[in-house]
């Protein structure tokens, strides 16, 4: 009896994480399909869910005329830069927030909160002024500063939440034997971390990947572009470009696919650590 | 400054400066941008004429809070909020709890969950606008091949389907949020509580009930707030979909906003619901943190 | 180890500064670099690629011309190129050339952002050059020149030759004409529809030149929201006729997507066989020649109102210099070059406009059977009657979402015709009080 039930539950399980599955990877089996099929079968009716003709012709047009690589560096130096700075930033200020209380840092932490709820624009124009008067504009550092802005503060709610899993005493045993808390820090604590820095950093690194707005606002030159950018240059007047848009779209999502990859065990650790303190 | 500094312990020497770089990006890129942009929303502050712009007290507020339309927007907010958070509460949940114990092909499939995760809103927007079409979309196309139609629906024309069609796409969106905090934290129940409870003679749901949800009931505070914050604050799907349509339909507080700076270029006013936004925002997480017991400051 | 604590968290406060400010490329200024050598900066704002060559182009032969001047040339993504822009102005970034359309002209004029272009113009012979209507434009602010027009827009009809041919109909001359042929041919069992219905971003345009049209020859043409007893052109029974149609035009003609649909849909629906007709700018032309075959699609002129008067306007952008350049001399020779008839050729025949030209206007491009119908329209005064767009309103950008708003919720039956065209009413009773 209990074991027909536990079938009928796993057959349950597969039916649910099937039917999620065909949810979520539906869209990314369209755009794949969509960028291997020549341009004037993309729109063709009735729809075809195969290609008739494959071709690479999409993926080739991207990259001979619209200098896809240059945007694809540009995207992964700022973002990977951005994401390094903001953990170098945010593991001090984690790890002393989560260490210790004193007098402001329940203000300090809300006032972290608070920066999520803030709509980008409001400011906008005065962070503008601000960049151009430190010569900013036009340089791929104006998004490495405010992408490393951006992301500070929840990183830091992120980190504190896992560093207060680990206990003190580990450090202080470190402290003990000579070593400067700082020392204690990088040397006994963040090994210890690295599942949850992993996981920051992935966070911090997909965030920057994604952002637009920003790099269109800062960024003049073709050639300091990201690819954002140049993905929402193939929405035209007339239409979108889904051969280009699609074919982009798959390339896009390969460096986060593979970061993920890499550090995917050390995700579902890290933010094991961290996430039930939250 | 550096009198103070000297005066400091070595401790607190060590905590300010560990904060410093932190306490900088964002009071100064955050805060100071800010402080000066909500002064905007006191003024009349249009695009269409920066020659003028003196201040105006409250106007902008009672401007775009007696709107006709006003009282919609709330309420579609609500709803977008609302029904994705549950859904991507609820599904994201499920996907967690089934995906707890190991089986083969797990990586794989995280990978699948996650991907969404790593798409650019207005990216998102436009892929769901195009298999949404109510003319050329594949998923009508999908539907009406299997027989559950027999007409197109105009899932992004018809008010009575255009929420539903940005919530499904805010839904793909989402859900990934919460499966892999979810999971990450199930992964972090003691066995020993499990046991306990089977000895107890605990079914299942008994088990989750009272072991599992408990257990991780911070970290469903945690996520669900934060999650909240940033659905209300996600304006470009929708934007990309139905562009707030039809006639209003969807339209939420921050898509409202936008249409202030893109048509109007009204700054003074999107700047008005902007700091509404915040106000709305303040308020909830102030009461759910306080209802859910975890409103010591600072904590969550 | 005394003291290192302090000093390590020191280096990374440096190390993050140090971060943000090298290992990126270049500089950005604009202006000379000591060899006398000038540094323009140039931004586009109607961004589309095949388009952006073609500047590209013109912008190589004019610094083949001019061996000291360099244009940097800024093409953001089409739909931020303008809060782009307005940022940009807004701060006095540098820039010096700058696309100007007649939606944005009388905000960049208003806060003095670029430069009154009538000392150049004075001295220039080619100005003399072109044809009435570009300089109508060129002076819609303040009768001054801020931009040379690089073309023009105005709305003709496209409709489906074959498709007409079929059913045995004659390209439509009314509005009501356009009415019954779209419910002709309208078989939405077969996924095919009348008309190109615009009800999502821009409906506001199609909506007012139709009501226009109904209203007649009482309309003032030079503020064309009103009419000439000073009333709104939304206060009488002939406005009620027009939404009327507008309505049923949606319900019967066309698809129910098109509730949402803006240009890029719009002209889709026409070029993938959906729809039968499309009234459109003529940069539409190019992607309907590629997409349809010939013989199987024709241009008409726009329909007119009962009383057979048919009110256009005509559209225009172009290039402008903003106010602070610091180098105006050669901001000016780059856009004279721009506008030159040579140039001026190769750059409408990319973007589909109307040249700006009067020698260009007699030339083999208006011949060409699809540009006809502008001859035609502008040899019949009597009908075809030009007003001046209300684009100069304060009031203007709120009004589109207003209009586009209201007008879905009538097509959805949400809010009546009479309701609507009462709220529209008041909206121009009171843009007219708050002056332009």
């Amino acid at each position: 009896m209990k074991k027909r039930y536990a079938k009928l539950g796993l057959a349950g399980k597969i039916v649910v994480l099937g039917i999620y599955l065909v949810f979520m990877v539906f869209p990314l089996y369209w755009m794949i399909i969509t960028s291997l099929k020549p341009r004037n079968e993309i729109f063709t009716l009735p729809l075809q869910y195969w290609p008739k003709h494959f071709t690479l012709d999409n993926y080739v047009q991207i990259f001979k005329i619209s200098k896809f690589h240059v945007y694809l560096g540009n995207s992964l130096f700022i973002s990977l830069v951005a994401a390094a700075i903001v953990l170098v930033v945010t593991i001090l200020s984690g790890y002393v927030l989560a260490r210790f209380a004193f007098r402001g840092s329940g203000q300090l932490m809300m006032a972290f909160f608070v920066t999520q709820m803030i709509p980008l624009f409001i400011g906008f124009s005065t962070l503008y002024m601000m960049m151009s008067k430190m010569g900013l504009l036009n340089k791929q550092a104006s998004l490495i500063l405010m992408y490393t802005v951006g992301l500070v503060p929840f990183c830091t709610i992120m980190l504190r939440g896992f560093f207060q899993r680990i206990p003190a005493s580990l450090e202080e045993a470190a402290m003990i034997d000579g070593c400067s808390r700082l020392g204690a820090l990088y040397r006994v604590i963040v090994p210890i971390m690295m599942p949850g820095i992993s996981a920051t950093f992935i966070f911090a690194f997909v965030q920057n990947w994604n952002e637009l707005f920003m790099a269109i606002m800062f960024i003049d030159r073709e050639s300091s572009k990201t690819l954002p950018v140049a993905m929402n240059s193939f929405i035209t007047k007339f239409d979108i470009d889904w051969g280009s848009m699609s074919a982009a779209t798959v390339l896009s999502v390969v460096p986060t696919v593979v970061l993920f990859a890499i550090c995917q065990r050390f995700i579902v650790e890290g933010l094991t650590q961290g996430a039930v303190k939250g | 400054m550096k009198l103070k500094l000297f005066r400091l312990n070595r401790t607190q020497t060590f905590i300010f400066l560990c904060l410093l770089p932190t306490i900088l990006l964002v009071f100064g890129f955050t805060y100071y941008p800010i402080v000066k942009g909500i002064d905007v929303a006191f003024r009349n502050y249009s695009l269409f004429n920066l020659t003028d712009v003196r201040y105006i007290g409250l106007d902008n507020f009672k401007t775009v809070t007696s709107s006709a339309q006003f009282g919609t927007i709330l309420k579609n907010t609500a709803l977008w909020v609302s029904i994705s958070l549950v859904l991507q509460f609820t599904i994201g949940f499920a996907v967690a709890l089934i995906m707890r114990k190991s089986f083969r092909g797990r990586g794989v499939y995280q990978g699948f969950v996650f991907y969404s995760w790593a798409l650019s809103g207005f990216l998102i927007g436009i892929i769901w606008r195009w298999l949404f079409n109510g003319q050329i979309g594949v998923i009508n196309d999908l539907l009406l091949k299997l027989g559950l139609i027999s007409e197109r629906i105009g899932f992004l024309s018809d008010p009575k389907w255009a929420m539903f069609s940005v919530i499904v796409a805010n839904v793909w969106y989402g859900v990934a949020f919460f499966a892999i905090m979810l999971l990450a934290a199930l992964q972090s129940v003691p066995s020993e509580l499990y046991e306990a409870a089977e000895i107890d003679g605990a079914s299942s749901f008994g088990q989750l009930r009272h072991v599992t949800i408990p257990y991780i009931m911070p970290t469903i505070i945690s996520t669900t707030a934060l999650r909240v914050i940033w659905i209300f604050n996600f304006p470009d799907l929708i934007y990309g979909m139905t562009n707030g349509g039809p006639a209003g339909s969807t339209h939420i507080l921050t898509t409202y906003m936008l249409d202030k700076i893109v048509f109007s270029g009204d700054y003074g006013q999107a700047s008005a619901i902007g700091i509404i936004c915040i106000g709305i925002l303040v308020l909830f997480t102030t009461f759910y943190l306080f209802a859910t017991r975890a409103g010591k400051a600072g904590d969550f | 180890m005394k003291g290192t604590n302090r000093w390590l968290a020191l280096s990374a406060v440096a190390a993050l500064a140090a971060g943000v400010v090298s290992g990126c490329s270049g500089s950005g200024d604009s202006g000379g670099d000591g060899k006398g050598t000038v540094k323009l900066k140039m931004i586009e704002s109607l961004t589309s690629p095949a388009r952006t060559e073609v500047i590209k182009k013109m912008i190589a032969s004019f610094e083949e011309a001019n061996p000291n001047i360099k244009v940097e040339l800024i093409s953001p993504p089409l739909e931020s190129a303008d809060n782009k822009i307005s940022t940009m102005l807004n701060s006095k970034e540098s820039l010096d050339v700058l696309e100007v359309r007649d939606v944005t002209v009388k905000q960049f004029v208003t806060n003095k952002w670029i430069a009154d272009l009538t000392t150049y113009t004075d001295a220039w012979s080619g100005y003399k050059d072109l044809n009435a209507n570009s300089i109508a434009m060129a002076n819609y602010i303040e009768n001054k020149p801020y931009y040379i027009p690089y073309g023009l827009y105005q709305k003709m009809l496209f409709y489906r030759k074959d498709w007409f041919d079929e059913k045995g109909l004659t390209p439509p001359r009314t509005w009501d004409d356009l009415l019954n042929a779209a419910k002709t041919l309208t078989d939405s069992a077969n996924n095919r529809f009348g008309y190109s219905f615009r009800g999502g971003s821009g409906a506001d345009g199609y909506i007012v030149d139709l009501l226009r049209d109904f209203n007649g020859a009482n309309v003032n043409t030079d503020d064309a929201m009103f009419l000439k007893s000073g009333a709104t052109i939304f206060s009488t029974p002939e406005a009620k006729q027009g939404l009327t149609l507008y309505t049923n035009l949606y319900k019967d003609g066309s698809p129910k997507d098109s509730i949402n649909w803006a240009f890029a849909e719009q002209v889709q629906g026409f070029v993938s066989g959906a729809t039968g007709m499309l009234i459109q700018d003529p940069d539409t032309i190019d992607p309907v020649k590629q997409k349809l075959g010939e013989g199987t699609w024709a241009t008409a002129p726009m329909p007119v109102g009962p009383t057979g008067i048919s009110h256009y306007k005509v559209g225009a952008a172009g290039w402008g210099m903003t106010s602070y350049s610091k180098h105006p001399e050669e901001a000016w020779k780059l856009i004279e070059f721009l506008s030159s008839p040579e140039q001026n050729a190769i750059f409408t025949k990319t973007a589909g406009v109307i040249p700006i030209h009067n020698s260009a206007s007699v030339d083999s491009y208006f011949k060409e059977g699809a540009y006809k119908p502008y001859i035609d329209m502008s040899n019949d005064p009597e009908h075809f009657v030009p007003y001046k767009p209300e684009t100069d309103y304060k009031g203007f950008g709120e009004w589109r979402k207003i209009v586009q708003q209201d007008a879905q919720a009538v097509l959805l039956g949400r809010l009546s015709i009479d309701d609507a065209l009462k709220k529209w009413d008041a909206y121009w009773t009171n843009e007219k009080q708050q002056g332009k």
